[in-house]
C-alpha cells in the first residue's frame, strides 16, 4: 500500500519535473477550494462534519507532447467511528476507502498527438453515450459512490490506469481503451452518512455497536480481468456512434454471505454479511444525437450480456432478532441480460434557462421474482438551469423519479458569484423511498448544504 | 434630405407626369429641381443598403482567416466586474464555407469551455458546445444565436461569422460622422425570427466595418455596440476594441482584442470535436 502511494508520487513528480523543465509551449495551473457545511433536516440521520475539499489541474505542453494531472483532495467531513489509521492516497484495490484525509488523481496522463491520431497513457476518466447523469453506455469508469448524490456525473468517475488510442479520419471518429488493472467502485462504510446499506444504518443505531465491512475478495491484476472498450463516431446531421466494453460491471451489486455479531470489550461487533461482488459483462450499445428546430435531441441504448442484480431485502435471511454468533444467509445471485435505453432533450426555455428532460429505462430478460428490481425500471429526470443578471446567480433545479418503487430526489441549488474567484452557494437535497430504491436508501439525509468555492 | 424625402419628390413628380407637357415654365422648372436634387442624392447614396452590407461582409469574411486572443471584462450595474480570456481560431474553407473555435483560457470555471462551428454557407451552420464539467460536447440549437454569449452583453452570433445577407433587408436612413469617420446610417430589418427585431448600424464608408450597432426590440433600444481603436492589420480593418451595453440592465462588457494574426491558414484538424474536446488545441 505504501509502495503504491510512493509510486504514484515518483510518476506524478516525473512527468511533473520533466514537463516543467523541457516545456517550452504552455504550463497552466488552475485549482479549486470547496468548503461546505451539511444542515441535516433529520435528526435520525447520521452527522457530519464540514468538508474542506481541493482541486489542482495542472497542464503542460511541449509541441504534440500533453501532460494533464488532476489531483483532488481534502477532507470530506465524513465521520468514522472508530477512526482508523489510513493511507492518504486512494488506491485501486479497497471499495471502503477514507475520505479523511484523502489525495487521489483523478486524471494523470500523457498524450501524444498525431496528426490525426492521440494516444493517451495514465489515469483516465471517459466519457462515453449521450445521457446525463446516468448514461447507458458510460462503463469503463467505475464510480465512487461515497457521496455519489452529491456529486457530478464526472466527480463521481474513479479515474482508471488506462491506455487509449483515438484516431480521427474526416467525420469518423475511433477510440479503443485499455484498462489493464481491476479498479472497484467505492463505497460508504455501512455506519457513515451516505452508506447505501440499508441494514448497516439500522445496525449502527444499536448502543455500542461497531458495524464491520470487510473488504470482499476482488479479482487478481491479471490480464484476464482487463476491461476493453471501444467506440466509433460519425459526425454528421445526425451524429452517431458504436460502443462496445467488455470487463466488470461498474454499477454495484451485493451478495450476502453471513451475519456474525460478536462482542468484543463490552462492545458488540457485527457485521452485516453484505458483500460486494464484482462480475464480468459484455455490453454492445449505441448513441446518436441531432438538432431538431429548437431541441437538441440524444438517445442510447445498451445490451448487456450476463448483468447481475440484488436480490430482495427480505430474502436475504436475516433473523427475526439478534443472536451473538454465525448466522447464514441466503446465497442468492441472479444474472439476466437486459436492455437499457433512454432519451433526452435540451431546451432553451429563456435566455440562459435551460431546460432538459431525460427519460431510460431498463428492462430486464426472463426477470425472476427474487430480484428487487421490476421487469422494467424507469428513471425519469428533469433539470433547469438557470443564469441570471448576466451569471452573477446560477440556479439549478433537479427532480427525479423512479416510479416503479416511488422513490424520488429533489435537488435545488444557487450560487450567487462575487468575482472570478469566489463564489458562495446553497444546496438542498430532498430523498425519498423505500430503504432498498436508489433515493430511498438515503431517504433520512435530506439536508442543506452551504458551499464557498474558491476558483483560481 | 434623405433618401425618403426625395421619393416622395419623385413621387410627386410622376403623379403630375400627366399635365407636364401642358403646363408652364414653373412646373419645368419644379420639375428641373427635383431632377437636379434626386441626382445629387443618387450620386451621394450611390450604393444601396444592401450594397453596402455586401461590402461589410466581403471585409468580414476576408478577415475569417485569423486568431484573435481576447479579453472581454464584464461590468455590473454596482461596478463589480469579471474577466474573461478568450482565444478564437477561424478558418475560410470556401466562398461561403467556414470554420470557427473559440475556448476559454480563464477564469478557472470556464477554462477549457469552447463551442465549435462548421458552416457550410451563412445560412446553415452546425454549433457544438463543450462543457468541461460533464466532459461532453453537444449539439446546439442554432436559434440560440441571439442569446447572451457566457453571460456577457455579446451574443453567440457576435462570434460566429458574417450573417446570411439574404435573411435581411437594408436601408440607408442617413449618413453621419462618428468618432472622426464619415459613416452611413443603415436600418436593417431581419425577415427571419430573431430576438431583436431592427438594428440601426453605423458604417465606416471606405473601411467597411461597423462603428456603432443599436439593437431594437420594436421601437426599444435593448442593447448598444460601440467599436473603437480600429487598425489595419494585413489589409484588414480591425476594431481592437468593443463596448456592448444592455440598455435594459445597465450591464456591460468590453471586449479587447490583445492579440490578432491573419491569414493563419489553420488546418482542418484545429476544428474538429477532437480539439473542442481535449482542450489541446494543437495549430499544428
Amino acid at each position: 500500500m505504501k509502495k503504491f502511494s510512493f509510486v504514484i508520487i515518483f510518476v506524478f513528480l516525473i512527468f511533473f519535473s520533466v514537463s516543467v523543465v523541457y516545456s517550452d509551449d504552455m504550463v497552466l495551473v488552475t485549482g479549486r477550494m470547496l468548503s461546505s457545511a451539511p444542515v441535516r433536516l433529520n435528526d435520525q440521520s447520521t452527522e457530519e462534519y464540514p468538508s474542506v475539499l481541493g482541486r489542482i489541474k495542472l497542464k503542460v505542453s511541449k509541441s504534440s507532447l500533453h501532460f494533464l494531472s488532476l489531483m483532488e483532495g481534502g477532507v470530506d467531513g465524513t465521520i468514522r467511528s472508530p477512526r482508523r489509521d489510513h493511507y492518504l492516497f486512494k488506491n485501486y484495490h479497497d471499495v471502503y476507502q477514507d475520505n479523511t484525509p484523502y489525495l487521489e488523481f483523478k486524471e494523470l496522463y500523457l498524450t501524444k498527438s498525431y496528426k490525426s491520431f492521440d494516444l493517451k497513457v495514465g489515469i483516465q476518466r471517459f466519457s462515453w453515450g449521450r445521457l446525463d447523469d446516468y448514461p447507458v453506455n458510460d462503463l469503463l469508469n467505475p464510480w465512487d459512490y461515497t457521496r455519489f448524490i452529491l456529486k457530478s456525473l464526472e466527480d463521481r468517475k474513479i479515474g482508471v490506469p488506462s491506455i487509449s488510442a483515438n484516431v480521427s479520419k474526416e467525420d469518423w471518429a475511433y477510440q479503443a481503451v485499455w484498462v489493464p488493472i481491476f479498479v472497484p467502485y467505492r463505497l460508504a462504510k455501512p455506519n457513515e452518512r451516505w452508506s447505501g446499506i440499508p441494514v448497516g444504518t439500522v445496525f449502527s443505531k444499536i448502543n455500542d455497536a461497531e458495524v464491520l465491512s470487510g473488504e470482499p475478495d476482488l479479482a487478481s491484476n491479471k490480464l484476464e480481468n482487463s476491461s476493453f472498450g471501444f467506440r466509433m463516431q460519425r459526425m454528421g446531421e445526425i451524429e452517431w456512434a458504436i460502443n462496445l466494453f467488455y470487463g466488470f460491471d461498474p454499477r454495484p451489486v451485493f451478495k450476502t454471505t453471513e451475519l456474525s455479531i460478536s462482542e468484543f470489550q463490552g462492545k458488540l461487533l457485527i457485521d452485516p454479511g453484505i458483500v460486494p461482488s464484482f462480475h464480468k459483462i459484455a455490453s454492445v450499445g449505441t448513441d446518436a444525437a441531432m438538432v431538431k428546430g429548437d431541441w437538441s435531441l440524444r438517445a442510447e441504448s445498451a445490451y448487456t450480456f450476463n448483468r447481475f442484480f440484488n436480490i430482495r431485502s427480505d430474502l436475504w435471511g436475516y433473523p427475526q432478532s439478534l443472536i451473538a454468533g454465525v448466522t447464514p444467509l441466503n446465497p442468492i445471485e441472479i444474472k439476466r441480460d437486459t436492455l437499457d435505453y433512454g432519451i433526452a432533450a435540451d431546451y432553451n426555455l429563456f435566455e440562459d434557462g435551460l431546460l432538459t428532460m431525460q427519460l431510460q429505462q431498463t428492462l430486464i430478460f426472463k426477470k425472476p421474482d427474487t430480484l428487487y428490481n421490476k421487469t422494467i425500471e424507469t428513471i425519469l429526470w428533469a433539470n433547469l438551469k438557470v443564469g441570471w443578471m448576466n451569471q452573477k446567480l446560477e440556479t439549478n433545479f433537479n427532480l427525479a423519479s423512479n416510479p416503479e418503487h416511488g422513490a424520488n430526489m429533489v435537488k435545488a441549488n444557487a450560487y450567487y458569484v462575487f468575482d472570478d474567484s469566489w463564489k458562495t452557494g446553497i444546496t438542498a437535497i430532498l430523498l425519498d423511498g423505500p430503504p432498498q430504491s436508489l433515493w430511498g436508501m438515503y431517504s433520512k439525509n435530506d439536508q442543506i448544504g452551504m458551499e464557498v468555492v474558491y476558483s483560481w | 434630405m434623405n433618401k425618403l424625402t426625395v421619393e416622395k419628390v419623385l413621387s410627386g413628380v410622376t403623379n403630375n407626369q400627366s399635365c407636364f407637357l401642358s403646363v408652364s415654365w414653373g412646373g419645368v422648372i419644379a420639375v428641373t429641381i427635383a431632377m437636379m436634387i434626386l441626382t445629387l442624392v443618387s450620386v451621394a447614396y450611390s450604393m444601396s443598403g444592401r450594397e453596402i452590407y455586401e461590402n461589410v461582409h466581403a471585409v468580414r469574411s476576408k478577415a475569417l482567416d485569423r486568431k484573435t486572443e481576447i479579453t472581454m471584462v464584464l461590468f455590473d450595474k454596482g461596478g463589480g466586474k469579471r474577466t474573461r480570456t478568450l482565444t478564437e481560431f477561424s478558418k475560410k474553407v470556401d466562398t461561403q464555407a467556414y470554420k470557427i473555435l473559440v475556448v476559454f483560457n480563464s477564469p478557472a470555471d470556464l477554462k477549457d469551455v469552447g463551442f465549435l462551428i462548421h458552416a457550410r454557407t451563412f445560412a446553415d451552420r452546425d454549433i457544438w458546445a463543450y462543457f468541461p464539467e460533464y466532459k461532453r460536447i453537444r449539439r446546439i440549437p442554432t436559434n440560440s444565436q441571439d442569446d447572451s454569449f457566457f453571460g456577457s452583453d455579446f451574443s453567440y452570433d457576435d462570434f460566429s461569422g458574417p450573417p446570411n445577407l439574404e435573411d435581411y433587408s437594408f436601408k440607408i436612413l442617413s449618413e453621419e460622422v462618428l468618432d472622426g469617420k464619415s459613416c452611413y446610417v443603415v436600418e436593417v430589418i431581419p425577415k427571419v425570427k430573431r430576438k431583436y427585431t431592427r438594428y440601426i448600424a453605423w458604417i465606416a464608408k471606405d473601411l467597411w466595418i461597423h462603428m456603432k450597432i443599436e439593437y431594437y426590440q420594436e421601437d426599444e433600444l435593448y442593447r448598444e455596440g460601440i467599436f473603437k481603436d480600429i487598425k489595419i492589420i494585413d489589409g484588414i480593418p480591425t476594431p481592437f476594441k468593443a463596448n456592448m451595453v444592455n440598455k435594459k440592465s445597465n450591464h456591460a462588457t468590453e471586449l479587447t482584442i490583445e492579440n490578432i494574426k491573419y491569414n493563419t491558414n489553420h488546418p482542418d484538424g484545429l476544428f474538429t470535436q477532437r480539439s473542442l474536446e481535449g482542450g489541446e488545441v494543437s495549430e499544428k
